[in-house]
């Protein structure tokens, strides 16, 4: 590609440009004919959506709710609860993406470009009052932690070392998270801290943490009925192939709705601490829509990674073998970093779907963004009518995540990528 | 399995072996795929610091049989003794065998998301548990030895096919063998880096290396080789010098092969 267009010498912009609309616009008639109409309709929907973003539209339903749409019925006083993950993630990803990646200018264009897009709505309804300071201190954060680590850390002798207290923290920050959440060591003990009742979790916090945990649950254990179904032993591959394939032909509402409705049936009464202090069958709904998300999850992850762990080549594991290597090191060290990688991008698709598929936990009665928004533009007065405004903007949130989801996989395929064959 | 039967007989050949410095032995070595037999009794055994190169036509079981030698693939009866140790479903000799058998294949197999470093010393770190400084330290003294200490921190797409296996000649001998064996490691190499691999491969050889060599380079082969071994559907038809071999081959299947080849 870049070597083809070295060689002829680039011609002049505009007669580039007109050769490039003559041969893929106007080559024919019926070219012509297809551009024109094509044209037309989508001047006619932009027309048609500026228009309402602009001037029908009338915005103040998200700004008098954004509590509703991000918390859900979350507790008044609560959301200090929130806060340290959030301002932790945005400085390690800010030291992450700093450290990981060698950006030219065209992604530093990319990346600039896409904060502005994203952080313009942020702006719009958060800044004011505390939250929109420490909105502020968390984007601070991530650009302090990017720029600090482009500067001062890349070239450290220590990078290493920092490298791995930046993924320490990572691990960290989830049960971080949870912990402040559900609360620890029981609220009577002097240092322990009660947590917030579960029933009360709601709007795209909830949507995120179903995801988080749902991703980071299914993961290792998408990977391990990979494993199964390629297994040599035949009671692993049955029992996984079994699985994936009942998993796959049921759809998640169905799994979503069984969790709901008759799980608790089939589960034990003895009780867990801080997850199930009345008993096991009497769990909070919340833990068993994460369950029902990570098993579901699990089979297409696990077919994922079968696809990975065929895609290597026969030969690495003899090479591997023929060192001396044991099973386990050839399988951790060989067969799943090069399985995983070729995978990179199907496992993000997968998660990014699997966020985008938190919403249909409102069916069980959960009060995440989607059923949120709802609330509002079916229960306040006021806002009635307002239904355009609130899925658009629960779209456009969910669309920012998930767009900067799938950004982040192509950097990160494309600094994994240096080793490919 | 059958080849347990034979135990004793065996541990008798150990020790006569180590007396006769033989270092690989194989008694009536049989593989079958299925229905298909690929070995039909391999008898031969190789003498420490021998090198032996083998050929024969496509399929004739040159590769499965040096393959079973490190148990890659298992034989179904007879026996293989490798320096005083018997293959057999006895892990703890697999994994004593596998240290000192090392392999270098026909598509090289480096890993390619490990830098060519991290190639050498993976095993070194992990089988061997070398400490890091001392497993860097043999990546780079073996580099040197295979003529490519500059590409010591490349992934191996970035090399060419000569370097690569180069590389993977340098990983092999990380582990420190007593036996090298080499299954066609020209065979997928452009024309003009052939001769930087076998150079390799001579000098390895000059060096007094157990070597089993699959090859039909045949002037390299002369070259290096004290003895050949000529297979033909499953079976060593002849075997002898290489002189023997150039000027006076007594099998009608061995004339018309060479005469193919050379
Ligand atoms: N894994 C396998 N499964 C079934 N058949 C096999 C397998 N490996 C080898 N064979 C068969 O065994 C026979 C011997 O194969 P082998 O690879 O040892 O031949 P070779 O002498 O090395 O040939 P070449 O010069 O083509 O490499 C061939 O007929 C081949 O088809
Ligand atoms: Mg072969």
């Amino acid at each position: 590609m870049r070597g083809t267009t070295q060689i002829k010498a680039p011609a002049p912009f505009p007669r580039q440009a007109r050769r490039w609309a003559h041969d893929n616009l106007f080559g024919g008639v019926a070219n012509t004919l297809l551009t024109v109409v094509t044209s037309l309709f989508l001047v006619f929907a932009l027309y048609q959506i500026l228009r309402f973003v602009f001037v029908t539209a009338e915005w103040e339903v998200i700004e008098a709710n954004r509590r509703l749409f991000f918390l859900g019925r979350f507790p008044v006083g609560e959301e200090w609860r929130i806060w340290p993950p959030i301002l932790l993630v945005s400085a390690l990803a800010g030291l992450t993406v700093g450290l990981r990646t060698r950006l030219d200018l065209r992604s530093t264009i990319m990346m600039v470009l896409w904060l502005a897009v994203g952080l313009t709505p942020v702006f719009l309804f958060f800044a004011h009052g505390t939250v929109g300071i420490l909105t502020a201190a968390a984007v601070g954060l991530a650009a302090l932690g990017y720029i600090g680590a482009r500067i001062w850390l890349q070239d450290s002798r220590y990078v290493a070392l920092i490298g791995q207290l930046v993924l320490a923290s990572w691990l960290l920050t989830f049960p971080l998270a949870l912990v402040l959440l559900v609360g620890f060591g029981g609220a009577d003990t002097s240092l322990g801290i009660d947590g917030v009742d579960p029933s009360r979790w709601g709007g795209f916090h909830l949507n995120i943490l179903l995801a988080v945990v749902a991703i980071v649950a299914s993961f290792p254990l998408g990977v391990l009925l990979a494993l199964g179904r390629t297994s040599s032993f035949p009671v692993f591959r049955v029992a996984s192939t079994i699985y994936i394939e009942l998993i796959r032909g049921v759809p998640l509402i169905t799994i979503l709705l069984m969790a709901w409705l008759v799980l608790p049936d089939f589960l034990p009464s003895f009780s867990v601490p801080v997850l199930a202090p009345s008993g096991l069958d009497d769990i909070e709904l919340v833990y068993r829509v994460m369950v029902a998300l990570t098993l579901f999850s699990a089979a297409y992850v696990a077919e994922i990674v079968r696809g990975g762990l065929q895609a290597v080549p026969r030969g690495q594991i003899e090479a591997a073998q023929a060192l001396g290597m044991s099973t386990a090191r050839i399988l951790a060290l060989i067969v799943l970093p090069q399985a995983l990688r070729a995978v990179i991008p199907a496992l993000v698709g997968q998660f990014i779907s699997l966020f985008k598929d938190t919403s249909l936990v409102f069916i069980v009665g959960l009060t995440e963004m989607l059923r949120a928004g709802r609330a509002v533009a079916q229960g306040q007065i006021e806002f009635s009518g307002r239904e355009m405004e609130v899925l658009l903007f629960v779209g456009l949130v969910f669309w920012i995540v998930a767009f900067s989801m799938s950004r982040l996989s192509q950097q990160l395929e494309r600094n994994l990528g240096v080793g490919e064959r | 399995m059958a080849n347990t039967s034979q135990t004793p007989a065996s541990q008798a050949d150990a020790t006569r072996v180590a007396r006769s410095n033989d270092i690989i032995i194989c008694e009536g070595v049989k593989k079958w795929f299925g229905d298909f037999q690929a070995l039909h009794g391999i008898t031969t055994s190789v003498r420490e610091g021998e090198v032996v190169v083998v050929f024969g036509p496509s399929g004739s079981g040159k590769s499965t049989f040096i393959r079973t030698l490190n148990r890659l693939e298992e034989h179904d009866e007879g026996t293989i003794i490798i320096d005083g140790v018997e293959l057999n479903n006895d892990l703890r000799n697999l994994e004593k065998v596998r240290s000192e058998v090392g392999m270098v294949f026909q598509q090289f197999n480096l890993f390619p998301h490990l830098t060519v470093r991290r190639n050498i010393t993976l095993a070194l770190s992990h089988v061997r548990h070398f400490r890091k400084a001392e497993a860097n330290e043999t990546a780079e003294r073996l580099l040197e030895r295979v003529g490519i200490p500059e590409q010591i921190d490349k992934y191996p797409a970035q090399l060419s096919g000569g370097q690569q296996q180069r590389v993977a000649i340098a990983r092999a001998l990380a582990m420190q063998p007593k036996i090298m064996l080499f299954d066609e490691p020209t065979s997928a190499l452009d024309p003009e880096m052939i001769k930087e691999v076998l150079d390799v491969i001579t000098q390895l050889a000059q060096s007094g290396m157990t070597m089993i060599v699959i090859t039909h380079e045949m002037g390299f082969a002369r070259e290096v080789a004290d003895r050949f071994l000529f297979f033909d559907e499953g079976l060593i038809v002849e075997e002898g010098t290489p002189q023997h071999f150039f000027e006076n081959p007594q099998e009608e299947r061995t004339k018309l092969f060479l005469s193919q080849i050379l």
